[in-house]
């Protein structure tokens, strides 16, 4: 786990602390690395899509995230609520999200999930139980709260996982609702994802606390560390907090460690990242480290990885295809819809 | 719990409306900041903790941001949040979540949103800058909220039945000057009343006073005043500024030819410069004046009653503006 000054006094990042991998469910196991690699390879078409002139604004990758989305949502259930942002198309995968209903969303597409009302990241849809954020990221977390007050109200053992990056932690918003998850004890999991910087805001100007899990103490509930490129670690830390959360014992946080391997967004050239940084990184990659772990528990062979990672790239290429001949949305119902009937 | 005397204040009549929508609907619930076992900063809500627990009757930290976001959470699945805002100055703190969560969700996605924010308002209390607010224009200019501001605890209580009811982030605006000073004429009706209907509470030849909240009641008074002197005020009560009932207005503006708009929050950029402008533009050629617009001065609101009364407009001055604008 590559390490940075600030951290040295922290606790290790955790590695997984389930059953050994030949003893998991194969079949989940396989379901968590197809899908991290369809978002590799959704992404890697968009960044080309991007520099080709396919899509309208920015666009917003989470490369060396797909661990920490893949690995968390795949500890819920379809009916428990899920809140995403910008680094998670792996959640959204997980979920049933089609992946030409992201491309169309950064395109402005009728068939876009939001008509092309909104765009770029805003996809998320609630019949699939998942949020959808509007660009202050930090807003996730209190409605997130919400989803999960619900559940709670009515009786029902569902949980709701929200994500944040590390510059949300610096908001009223996160503070607020980690409060308020806490005192009302809420059947909340946070997900912080550590990617290292903010935009261009490095953690040594995000925040003074040497763990982002570490704020839990402060709220009176558990947190952990763990490696954000294993998608096994991540996952057994949420499924703890989730079965946690299930049982009405509240909220946890889980923080994963990463890096974020582009800019914010692909317009950022991000030079105000160190070139060691990216070195370091770059042998982390989580989708090829856990391709290495099946292979090696003997649930993948090379052949068959092999073969994952073709069917997603010919998914994203037939994504894109159809993404590109969808209509543009018309114009003349605009007015609808401010007001809900 | 609040009953209904027969004469309910104001204030009981929000009491009343609460009550009869958490009875009607379980999935109406409440909460804010010592909205519970404290009853409300100002009463309204006592009692309702001991009737309907803690489920239903949430109790918060002081966390406008936290509670308002909850509440867009709640409502996205399906409840229907009744969000207390201890004073209309706090809702500063939940700009956020109310503008860019709750206002537009419905619009993005199809999704309503259907929390109702109570909020206490105004001046006349001596409660000075921050704790006086008139907050409208600041959530009027956002598309995606309702906004309600009932002048009578008859309006109060079936405003508030309807906002509760309807499927869109609704900003209820209580003023607090009239809580105990207003009572209704006798039994309150639970009905909803609906939104984005105004009422001429008055009928009058000479000039239409435009106003709602704490205006209404205000404007009457002065009404009979000036009918003594032989001029003929029409009373127009808003009710609602989103959504606006423009052909009301209008219609007493094309009977009377001349218009007065009256309001407590500040007069520029208030909302009476929307309902101003509505009226040139629906109705110019049947102006005799030009539409006047009263408001508060441009300053906060100041605490020591002859510096606030220097800034809120005062009845002296709202006669003798519908004097001058009746016989111009």
């Amino acid at each position: 786990m590559p390490t940075r000054s600030r951290r040295k006094a922290a606790e290790p990042a955790g590695a997984p602390v389930g059953p050994p991998v030949a003893e998991r469910d194969p079949a989940l196991l396989k379901r968590i690395h197809e899908v991290m690699v369809l978002t590799r390879a959704v992404e890697d078409r968009m960044v080309a899509m991007y520099k080709g002139g396919d899509l309208l604004g920015s666009l917003y990758t989470g490369h060396w995230h797909e661990a920490i989305s893949v690995g968390a949502a795949s500890t819920l259930r379809q009916d428990d609520y899920l809140a995403p942002i910008h680094r998670d198309l792996g959640a959204h995968l997980w979920r049933g999200m089609e992946p030409w209903q992201v491309m169309a969303s950064f395109m402005g597409k009728a068939t876009s999930p939001t008509g092309g009302r909104d765009g770029t990241l805003h996809y998320g849809r609630l019949d699939l139980n998942v949020y959808n954020l509007p660009s202050h990221i930090p807003a996730n977390f209190p409605v997130a709260t919400g989803m999960a007050f619900a559940a709670k109200y009515r009786e029902q053992d569902r949980v709701c996982l929200a994500f944040c990056g590390d510059g949300s932690t610096s908001r009223a918003d996160f503070h607020e609702s980690l409060t308020m998850a806490s005192v009302l004890k809420l059947p909340n999991v946070f997900v912080i994802e550590n990617n290292q910087f903010a935009y261009s805001t490095p953690l040594r100007m995000q925040s003074n606390s040497e763990t982002f899990a570490m704020k839990a103490v402060a709220y009176g509930i558990p947190g952990v560390t763990v490696d954000g490129t294993d998608a096994l670690a991540v996952h057994d830390a949420v499924a703890a907090a989730v079965a946690r959360a299930r049982a009405g014992e509240g909220p946890s946080i889980v923080e994963g460690v990463t890096m974020r391997m582009h800019g914010h967004a692909e317009h950022d050239p991000a030079d105000y990242v160190p070139k060691e940084m990216y070195d370091e990184w770059s042998t982390k990659d989580p989708v090829q480290l856990f391709e290495n772990v099946l292979i090696e528990a003997g649930v993948l062979d090379a052949d068959s990885a092999k073969q994952v990672r073709e069917d997603a790239r010919q998914a994203a290429i037939a994504a894109r295809r159809k993404a590109l001949a969808d209509p543009m949305p018309d114009p003349s119902g605009i007015e609808d819809g401010v007001y809900a009937d | 719990m609040p009953t209904d005397s027969g004469q309910a204040t104001y204030l009981e009549a929000v009491g009343l409306a609460l009550d009869s929508e958490m009875d009607r609907d379980p999935d109406v619930f409440i909460i804010g900041e010592d909205v519970g076992q404290f009853g409300g900063a100002f009463k309204v809500t006592k009692g309702f903790l001991e009737k309907f627990g803690p489920r239903r009757v949430v109790d918060t930290p002081i966390a406008e941001t936290g509670f308002t976001g909850l509440a867009a959470g709640a409502a996205l699945v399906g409840l229907r949040p009744v969000v207390e805002f201890q004073f209309a100055d706090f809702i500063s703190c939940a700009f956020d979540p109310i503008v860019n969560v709750l206002a537009r969700h419905h619009w993005r996605t199809g999704d309503p949103m259907p929390v109702t924010m109570r909020a206490p308002f105004g001046g006349r209390l001596r409660a000075g800058p921050t704790h006086s607010q008139s907050v409208e224009s600041y959530f009027a200019h956002v598309p995606g909220i309702k906004i309600v501001m009932p002048g009578t605890p008859e309006d109060a209580a079936g405003l508030l039945v309807s906002a509760i009811r309807d499927n869109n982030p609704t900003l209820y605006l209580e003023n607090k000057y009239l809580y105990r000073r207003l009572r209704a004429s006798g039994p309150l009706s639970l009905e909803p009343i609906p939104l984005g209907v105004a009422k001429v509470v008055r009928e009058g030849r000479d000039v239409s006073l435009i106003t709602y909240s704490a205006g209404v009641s205000q404007g009457l008074e002065i009404a009979e005043e000036l009918d003594k002197d032989g001029i003929s005020v029409e009373v127009v009560d808003v009710r609602t500024l989103v959504p606006l009932d423009v052909e009301t207005i209008v219609n007493s503006v094309r009977k009377t030819s001349r218009a007065v708009v009256l309001h407590e929050a500040a007069k520029r950029l208030g909302y009476g410069a929307e309902i101003a402008a509505t009226i040139q533009e629906e109705a110019f050629w049947h102006l005799d004046q030009p539409v006047v617009r009263i408001g508060a001065k441009n300053t906060p609101t100041p605490t020591s009653p002859p510096l606030e009364d220097a800034v809120i407009p005062q009845p002296a001055q709202i006669a003798e503006t519908l004097r001058k604008v009746a016989r111009a």
